[in-house]
């Protein structure tokens, strides 16, 4: 199983190489719902794929899906609504927790206890964490997989979609907005072949991993630590990948990196930047030499080559 | 060379007697106001008896007399101008008996308000927001205009409502309502400053429904019929005709001035109908002691609301987001008002801008108020 992981493709483009390197013949099945109504607008990154490309528009799936089915938009609306709710009251434990954590790291501790407590807080941090994914996943049983499940106008993109995948050669996943992409694999339940090489940057990194975590550690205002979203397609195993890292982290904050990997340790935090090709061609977490990841001292680190 | 002697106009003056081509050159070369590190100098050109500088900078003496350089028909003044600075500002000339007040001749950069126009001094450092101007990349929202009847105000209330790009009746959105909504869309450019935040994700997509004033002076200042009016007639309304998140964490007023006053006493009158509040240089006046607030008859209700929220003060809702300039007789009350405000459990966020009370200035506050009200999906998207 072949999985390509590539930086952000708006300045310094390597899809096109990297898409070459792999020596394939036939279509490639293009995902960018991401993009959300700007789906459509695919001619660029279309001739990045040699014409190839065979956009599965899902985007356009979802809106079809949402005007033609009235169950399953009044579910989609109740979905919505519970997980804003959700994430409302997870982003108020979260942002306390965190900030816990930042404040037993910075009390002065003479009695040796210092250490403990701030391992509890981070285990509290993660306890935040998994009521989340908890309360997501009841979520998705209870709402979102019923409707989706009983749907005809569904249940037909899905085999379209599912056909597209089969006939393809290769697939490739672009960024965009993390929650129209991931909503729009999961109702589609794209499960990719084994067999079929995946390019994918930006959002579409992070959709391929185990859990997707969102992260702007300069945006404006709002709950400032990074967040766990949704469970990913499972496809790359270990990583939590975060593109932008560069732009979107504050990297020389060992404190705040160390927290976020302590909040993930079973996961290696991959830096995806610009310019970043990380082939895996396994299942297994190795990650080839030049990966850039942040350990559990928070700092950033490359791998090297093992031999 | 001291400081003193680095400025132009002092330059200038060395130069004395000055002839009609040498000030040609000099007002060609640098303008007026003429900008050097924190210095100011303002110039006016003429045959008259006296000028003055007139603005409403608390700190700096008003009027400021300007001098005649030499026996030319060169005025100047000179004054400090703090990094990041905004002043407006107007010159006053007499001529014997005669007394003439016009903005600035040698300075195109006028701001605009309900009370007319005023000539603007930026000092180094300051800048217009980007998201000001029209960005052709921003998709824009539309504005509906809308009449409600309402039996609170006994009148018809017209108001502008702003739909977000892509507006989406699948969509649920949160909601803003803004005090001297008309005068926001003219001075401060607020539908294109909504249309770029939002472009740029720095705001979640909202609707904003703009509400004129009808008797301002009474209406503002602790009103009751136009706090029914706000809670029990507009927002219900909207929230049956839009797709609105119906919750008072999604629900925000704001307003400057008067306007600020109107926001707080309508949220202190429900209290935990809206969420969030956005203060912008609001006039909220007191008194530590007996009456004399000094701001004339119109105050007097403002003192009176002001005076009894200090005095029992309780949390009317979450967040505040409080703004005012320093340069404006305002800012000694509101510093005062946030430990009232934060004591009762109120998260606010406080700024100060080197600015004064005017449009602009709200205007340039509109980009971190807004975005910290209403937060927008930067943290969805990785293009």
């Amino acid at each position: 199983m072949t999985t390509i992981l590539l930086g952000p493709q708006r300045f310094t483009i390597t899809v096109d190489k990297t898409l070459r390197s792999l020596g394939l013949e036939g279509s490639v099945a293009m995902i960018n719902s991401g993009w959300e109504e700007r789906e459509g607008d695919d001619d660029e990154l279309g001739g990045y794929l040699q014409g190839r490309g065979d956009n599965l528009r899902l985007y356009h799936r979802l809106v079809d899906s949402l005007s033609k089915d009235r169950d399953f938009a009044r579910a989609a609306l109740r979905f919505r609504d519970r997980h804003d709710e959700l994430r409302a009251f997870y982003g108020i434990r979260l942002q306390g927790a965190v900030e816990t954590v930042a404040a037993v790291a910075h009390r002065t501790s003479v009695e040796s206890i210092g250490p403990v407590a701030h391992s509890a807080a981070i285990e509290a941090v993660r306890d935040v964490d998994r009521w989340y994914g908890e309360q997501l996943e009841q979520l998705h049983d209870e709402i979102a997989t019923d409707a989706a499940e009983h749907s005809e106008v569904i249940g037909w993109h899905r085999s379209e979609v599912a056909g597209a995948l089969d006939a393809c050669a290769a697939v490739v996943i672009a960024g965009g907005d993390v929650r129209s992409l991931m909503r729009t694999l999961r109702l589609f339940d794209v499960r990719i072949p084994a067999d079929k090489p995946v390019i994918a940057w930006s959002a579409g990194a992070m959709a391929l991993t185990e859990q997707v975590v969102l992260f702007h550690d300069f945006a404006t205002h709002g709950v400032s630590a990074s967040e766990v979203y949704d469970r990913g397609l499972g496809r790359v195993r270990g990583i939590v990948a975060l593109p932008h890292a560069r732009r979107r982290l504050r990297l020389s904050d060992t404190d705040r990196m160390s927290l976020l990997a302590r909040r993930f340790p079973d996961q290696r935090l991959l830096l995806l930047d610009d310019g970043a090709v990380v082939r895996l061609d396994d299942d297994g977490p190795d990650l080839p030499s030049g990966s850039r990841t942040i350990g559990a001292d928070g700092a950033v680190s490359v791998v090297e080559d093992a031999a | 060379m001291s400081p003193r002697d680095r400025l132009a106009v002092n330059r200038l003056k060395a130069k004395l007697p000055l002839d009609g081509p040498t000030i040609d050159r000099f007002i060609g070369r640098h303008g007026s106001p003429i900008i050097e590190g924190e210095r100011a100098t303002f110039l006016f050109r003429g045959e008259v008896d006296e000028v003055w500088l007139r603005h409403r900078v608390v700190g700096l003496p008003d009027p400021m007399a300007l001098e005649r350089i030499g026996d030319s028909d060169l005025w100047a003044v000179t004054t400090v101008l703090p990094e990041g600075s905004r002043v407006e500002y107007q010159l006053e000339i007499r001529k014997g008996e005669s007394y003439e007040r016009f903005n600035d001749p040698l300075n195109t950069r006028l701001a605009h308000s309900p009370m007319g126009s005023s000539s603007v001094c930026a000092a180094f450092g300051y800048r217009v927001p980007d998201w000001v101007s029209p960005d052709p990349e921003a998709r824009p929202g539309e504005l509906v205009d809308e009449v409600i009847q309402s039996k609170a105000l006994g009148r018809d209330q017209p108001v502008q409502i702003y739909l977000p790009a892509r507006y989406n009746r699948a969509q649920r959105y949160p909601l803003l309502v803004v005090h001297d909504g008309p005068d926001y869309l003219a001075y401060t450019s607020m539908k294109t400053v909504l249309d770029n935040l939002i472009h740029r994700l720095d705001v979640d997509p909202l609707v904003v429904v703009f509400v004129p004033p009808g008797d301002r002076l009474k209406e503002y200042p602790n009103h009751a019929p136009h706090a029914r009016f706000i809670t029990q007639e507009l927002v219900p309304l909207l929230n049956e005709r839009l797709p609105l998140i119906d919750t008072p964490e999604a629900r925000s007023l704001m307003g400057s001035s008067f306007g600020g006053v109107a926001s707080l006493s309508t949220a202190a009158r429900y209290p935990g109908f809206f969420g969030s509040l956005m203060l912008q240089s609001a006039s909220l006046v007191s008194t530590d002691i007996g009456f004399d607030h000094g701001g004339g008859p119109v105050f007097d209700p403002v003192v009176k609301f002001v005076n009894g929220y200090r005095e029992k003060p309780e949390q009317v809702v979450d967040r505040i987001y409080m703004t005012c300039g320093v340069y404006e007789p305002l800012i000694a009350p509101n510093r005062s008002m946030v430990p009232v405000l934060r004591h009762t459990g109120t998260k606010v966020h406080y700024t100060e801008s080197r600015d004064g009370h005017n449009w602009e200035n709200w205007r340039d506050g509109l980009g971190g108020g807004l975005s910290w009200l209403f937060p927008g999906p930067q943290k969805f998207v990785y293009e």
